[in-house]
């Protein structure tokens, strides 16, 4: 019998990554459960005083699907205005930087001063969510340089109260979602797309596919990985959108809470009264909607490419 | 050896950092002050002078969506070092009727004698154990442009413009007159509120914890509804540049609310040298007596320089060289009886942002109308939340009930111990 021994490198495997998982397991595993620990407590703050904790059950739940007189459940609203808020944002975002990714990429292109391009368009990520509300806060403000414009042009008679109006906040919000964050989706789905082997398009150019088709037989399927990736971020980025809202109405979701989102709710009841349980209830609902809508898409777009 | 050389040079500036940080806590102390801007930072730094061996550090929060008190708050219940906070009129009662402040009497500040009542009122807990000072008092005022009031009423006299505008029949009337010749009466929808809230004869909420709408609120909404539909007022928010806009000289309005604080605070535009209007105002009482605002300086229980503390107070009511300097450099009302009935007996003093009008005298006249009572811990934000939700409801974007019934929303979310309708 012959012993074999031999050095194990895993060990230094397991070393390298143990890192990443205790700053996991500290700064998102256990905040995570201890928001669902919380959800099941009554638990702020009225003034000075503290009430709470006492544990309550599923009561936090309850009242969030309770409807209101008028039989509206402010949760559902709220939802709805995340995911349309999302959806105006996202579709023209992962459309544009999809055909960005692919001029940028095209060696028949050959676009000159990419570098440029690239930069300028990544530009306004660099900026802060909330100094770009503010901005668009401004312009659009009743007295602001468009309504200026807009007057002195003769266009209109009287200032246009932008941010009072459901279709304009709403459209505000999502284009600066979309200005912030095309230019993010173009980078990865570039780099998406310099992986996939350059003879796939040439043999694809050489059997006389259109530039059409080689989109759609070749680049789409093989891009897939990563396209699902970028969906599913920006998915889940959508549905805690908060800071861009938040700013332009100032934390009201303004005309009739129509752009409240769910985040704006959540952070409402931790504001002032340091609402703990209700804001765990929120995020609870919050994580069973991202992980099972992931799940859904995942499956969604991953599965016709698979063989 | 290299070991050992290392390891000595290693303790050696372990010691040195930590005595260097023990020195310097022996020779500063620090003064923790809480505020909301840095309107008091201004004056204190003018016109204190800080006692040898103190530094004073701000803490600095906007007050915006009750930021400020959230801030305070958590700093006040994890016993944070918190040697003085202000604290303004909204919401003065939550903490000088908590166990976090302290009996200011028995720090040495016990001279209220020329402080303005209502002032050392608000800043008393239940059983009149008084825990702060304000350092200004705040009689608000209708301010009007002089040239639009003599164009509408056919004079810029403050007697008699306070007698065409001294009830709000009276006041309605001129509204219509002015809406006539082309002018707005007020320029944001809120401008009246704290003229009717001041008034109310109930608190907004009851011993129960429900939530209640006095008479003198349902007054405010049904005035700005005739307002806004008659295009009297502008729909624009008590603090936002469209009204802030209209104080410029080319502004379409004849009157504004405020205490003395907003003309320096808020009437920048006004005083602007090429764009404003400076001269052109003047100030009256107006349908109702009122106050507005205030800043308090409250002596929370955990600081350390009670003595400090206890002496800024009284520099702030009872100094008369620093009152005076208030009224007469800050444009402030100050919260000194004596110095205030001194400059408005001054026949030689006047301001000349009001044209010459001694605003002293007309604000001293004032003080006596001014009750401090129906207030709650709450105040802030149901003033500032029925205000945004009733902004939808008088642009049109919503109807009342909707308007009400997202207003009860924000209190339910803020405020999980009130019952609402």
């Amino acid at each position: 019998m012959r012993k074999h021994k031999g050095v194990s490198y895993a060990k230094w495997g397991y070393i390298f990554i143990l890192p990443f998982f205790v700053v996991y397991i500290l700064f998102t595993l256990v905040p995570q459960l201890t928001t669902f620990y919380n959800a099941f407590f009554e638990n702020y703050r009225s003034g000075l005083k503290q009430i709470g904790p006492n544990f309550v059950g599923l009561d936090n739940f309850v009242k969030l699907f309770t409807p209101d007189k008028s039989g509206n459940i402010g949760m559902l609203k709220y939802f709805g205005n995340t995911v349309i808020l999302w959806v105006l944002g996202a579709v023209p975002q992962i459309v544009i930087a999809l055909l960005l990714a692919v001029f940028f990429t095209s060696y028949r292109l050959n676009i000159k001063g990419q570098r440029f391009f690239k930069t300028v368009i990544y530009m306004p990520n660099l900026i802060m969510a909330s100094a770009f509300s503010m901005l668009f806060f401004t312009l659009f403000s009743p007295v602001g340089p468009v309504n200026q414009v807009l007057l002195s042009s003769g266009l209109t008679e009287k200032a246009i109260d932008f941010l009072g109006i459901r279709i304009s906040v709403r459209l505000l919000i999502s284009l600066m979602n979309f200005l912030m964050w095309f230019g993010n989706t173009t980078i990865l789905l570039m780099a998406g797309i310099q992986g996939i082997d350059q003879c796939m398009f040439e043999a694809a150019e050489i059997d006389g596919a259109s530039s059409l088709q080689t989109f759609f037989r070749v680049t789409l399927p093989l891009l897939a990985p990563i396209l699902v990736y970028t969906v599913i971020t920006a998915m889940i980025g959508g549905l805690q959108m908060f800071d861009v809202p938040q700013v332009l109405t100032n934390g009201k979701g303004t005309p009739d809470r129509t752009s409240f989102t769910m985040v704006m709710y959540l952070n409402n009841y931790l504001g002032t009264s340091k609402n703990y349980g209700m804001a765990g209830a929120i995020s609870v609902v919050l994580f069973i909607v991202s992980a099972s809508l992931s799940l859904v898409v995942y499956r969604m777009l991953s599965k016709p490419y698979k063989n | 050896m290299k070991k050992i050389l290392s390891l000595v040079l290693a303790v050696m500036l372990v010691f040195g950092i930590a005595s260097a940080a023990l020195a310097e806590e022996e020779t500063a102390k620090v003064l923790k002050i809480y505020a909301w801007n840095d309107e008091f930072k201004g004056f204190f730094e003018k016109y204190y002078t800080v006692p040898e061996g103190f530094t004073v550090e701000w803490i600095i929060t906007p007050s915006d969506n009750g930021g400020y008190q959230d801030k305070l708050d958590t700093d006040l219940l994890n016993g944070e070092q918190v040697d003085m906070f202000l604290a303004e009129a909204d919401y003065i009662q939550k903490y000088a009727d908590s166990d976090y402040t302290q009996d200011i009497t028995a720090m040495g500040v016990t001279d209220f004698s020329n402080a303005y009542e209502y002032t050392v009122k608000a800043a008393s807990d239940a059983n009149g154990v008084v825990k702060g000072v304000s350092f200004q008092c705040c009689p608000s005022a209708l301010i009007y442009r002089r040239s639009i009031a003599k164009e509408v009423l056919g004079t810029d006299d403050p007697a008699e413009v306070q007698a065409a505008l001294d009830s709000w029949e009276k006041f309605e009337a001129v509204a219509d007159e002015a809406k006539a010749k082309g002018y707005y009466m007020t320029a944001s929808f809120a401008e009246t509120y704290r003229v009717f809230s001041n008034n109310c004869t109930s608190a907004w909420v009851d011993e129960e914890n429900n939530l209640q709408f006095d008479a003198q609120i349902e007054a405010w909404i049904a005035q700005t509804e005739k307002f806004i539909a008659n295009e009297e007022t502008l729909t624009a928010g008590i603090w936002d540049q469209e009204k802030n806009d209209q104080m410029f000289a080319d502004g379409k309005t004849m009157c504004f609310f405020g205490p003395a604080w907003y003309f320096n605070f808020c009437m920048g535009n006004a005083q602007d040298p090429e764009k404003g209007c400076s001269g052109d105002w003047a100030i009256c009482q107006g349908p109702a007596a009122h106050f507005w605002g205030g800043t308090w300086l409250m002596a929370p229980t955990g600081t350390q320089y009670a003595d400090v503390v206890a002496d800024i107070m009284n520099t702030f009511i009872n100094n008369e060289e620093v009152c005076t300097a208030l009224v007469a450099k800050e444009a402030q009302f100050s919260n000194n009886k004596a110095v205030n009935e001194k400059f408005a007996a001054d026949p030689e003093y006047g301001s000349a942002f009001l044209g010459g009008q001694n605003d002293v005298a007309v604000f001293a006249g004032m003080t006596d109308g001014i009750k401090w009572e129906n207030h709650t811990i709450y105040d802030q934000l149901l003033n500032e939340g029925l205000q945004t939700y009733m902004m939808e409801y008088f642009k049109g974007a919503v109807d009342k009930d909707t308007a009400l019934a997202n207003f009860y929303k924000h209190v339910n979310e803020k405020y999980p111990d009130i019952v609402t309708p």
